[in-house]
């Protein structure tokens, strides 16, 4: 590891000593536990320290500011991988018992969710919901339009507008 | 990610994302089919662009709909400020849907609820603390928990109750742990007193270090447990010469997914004080300490099998 990039001040080293203590704080405020916050503070560290080798950890005059934008970053995808999870687990419960899939097929369908969940990720809700009828589903563009209260050429517009949305983040 | 795409990408997927439009709008007429297969044949990068619309569809195909329904369009979506949105949404949507949104799952509903692997700490309205374990859920009222699912550990400077299906416990202030078992629910007392009423049966009283069940039927003979030792509190897992199978059981708690052993295991002494936070890490440290290897299938799919010698 080579410190050449960054003011001395701005080394991982140096950020980690002075501000670990507060991030942790500043995340289990958020998160209500102490243990997810220990996880994230670390995980937006690694991230500095990947930025800091890929050279790209730029000259900080605020740090904090710095640290917040990625650990809030990391904030939000914990919220919404836990909020993925615990919606399928209790869809799961719900399910009659004959369609409730093998347990190694529960979680590989689990897999799947998180990555289409990430792939959605960004989507305005109607531009989503349109695309997630029509594609598990099977609903026509009538019907969406209808369940969104919108116009089909609202609904051709979500669409393509998803369906773009998906092939860039795929590249 | 998009925003960076270089112009060409952005244009061929732009034009994809027409033709797939025009296709699911009402099918697409001979010669439109043919401009499509011309459209394809332009680049590499256009065949490429129609190949990963297809890969993507067969994603969505391949997946059980109700399930992915409900969680990919799960209510909490709209980050919560479009809450209005999603129950003038709910009522247009098919029954089937539905199903899921009003199935009643107690710890569903409750006020307060841990996803698996989390763990939560939360203030008492009348002083006190209130710390759940992974996987659980409570109600809360005022001077009365309801433990629905799961595990809690209470501190309680004041009279408080909490409520099972099997009884309920009554302090005038203790710290004490509760947790639910397959039958029953474990109650252990660190400090204070803690008085187990059954829903038929003798009232016991328990005291620091004293532990026992609360059944349907009564409780159990009160054991005694160390109170000093470290729990999921503070994050750790202390075992002295458990089987191995016990102490996969607990983590198992800990962990969403599968974890699967072989039965040659079960049986092997375990001694060590593992974190929670890291259920991987725990697995590889065993790995390092006992003869058997683990296998990731998925992230959440994992077999424990015996180490098999090589050469």
């Amino acid at each position: 590891m080579t410190d050449a990039v960054a003011a001395p001040g701005d080394t991982p080293g140096s950020l980690y000593r002075e501000h670990r203590s507060w991030l942790e704080g500043w995340l289990r405020r958020r998160l209500g536990n102490a243990w997810d916050a220990a996880d994230l503070t670390q995980d937006t560290f690694v991230r500095v320290l990947a930025a800091h080798q890929q050279r790209t950890l730029p000259t900080l005059a605020e740090p904090r500011a710095y640290l917040l934008t990625i650990g809030r970053r990391l904030l939000i995808n914990h919220h919404k991988r836990r909020s993925l999870e615990q919606a399928y687990l209790d869809a799961l419960a719900c399910l009659p018992e004959a369609e409730v899939p093998s347990p190694e097929q529960r979680w590989l369908v689990l897999e799947t969710l998180h990555a289409l969940d990430e792939l959605l990720d960004g989507l305005p809700l109607a531009v989503r919901r349109a695309f997630l009828w029509s594609q598990l589903e099977g609903l026509d563009y009538a019907r969406i339009a209808e369940r969104l209260a919108v116009s089909e050429r609202t609904v051709k517009r979500y669409m393509a507008r998803a369906y773009e949305h998906c092939l860039l983040v795929e590249l | 990610m998009s925003a960076h795409a270089a112009e060409p990408a952005r244009r061929i997927a732009r034009e994809a994302a027409q033709w797939l439009v025009l296709r699911d709008a009402g099918g697409l007429g001979p010669e439109q089919a043919a401009a499509l297969q011309h459209w394809r044949a332009l680049s590499e990068a256009h065949e490429a662009a129609w190949q990963r619309a297809e890969a993507l569809r067969q994603r969505f195909a391949g997946l059980p709909a109700p399930l992915a329904l409900a969680s990919l369009d799960r209510p909490d979506l709209g980050r919560r400020r479009a809450l209005k949105q999603v129950l003038a949404l709910a009522t247009l949507a098919p029954a089937a849907w539905l199903a899921y949104r009003q199935a009643p799952v107690a710890s569903w509903r409750a006020d307060l609820r841990t996803a698996t692997g989390e763990r939560r700490d939360v203030d008492l309205p009348g002083g006190g603390r209130l710390h759940l374990n992974t996987a659980s859920a409570v109600n809360l009222g005022s001077g009365v928990i309801e433990l629905v699912a799961g595990e809690i550990a209470v501190e309680t400077p004041g009279p408080l109750r909490v409520e099972r299906a099997e009884g309920r416990l009554l302090t005038d202030a203790a710290r004490f742990c509760v947790r639910q078992l397959e039958v029953g629910c474990l109650v252990s007392v660190e400090a204070g007193t803690v008085r187990l009423h059954p829903a038929t049966g003798q009232v016991v009283a328990l005291s620091a270090g004293q532990r026992a069940g609360l059944l349907p039927t009564g409780t159990t003979p009160v054991t005694r447990f160390d109170p000093e030792q470290p729990d999921w509190r503070q994050g750790v897992l202390i075992v002295e010469n458990r089987p191995l199978g016990t102490v996969l059981r607990e983590l198992d708690r800990y962990r969403p997914g599968l974890l699967r052993w072989d039965a040659a295991l079960e049986a092997l002494p375990v001694t060590g004080t593992f974190r929670l936070d890291d259920t991987d890490r725990v697995l590889a440290l065993l790995a390092a300490t006992l003869p058997l290897e683990v296998h990731y299938r998925t992230r959440y799919w994992v077999s424990l099998v015996p180490r098999t010698h090589v050469g």
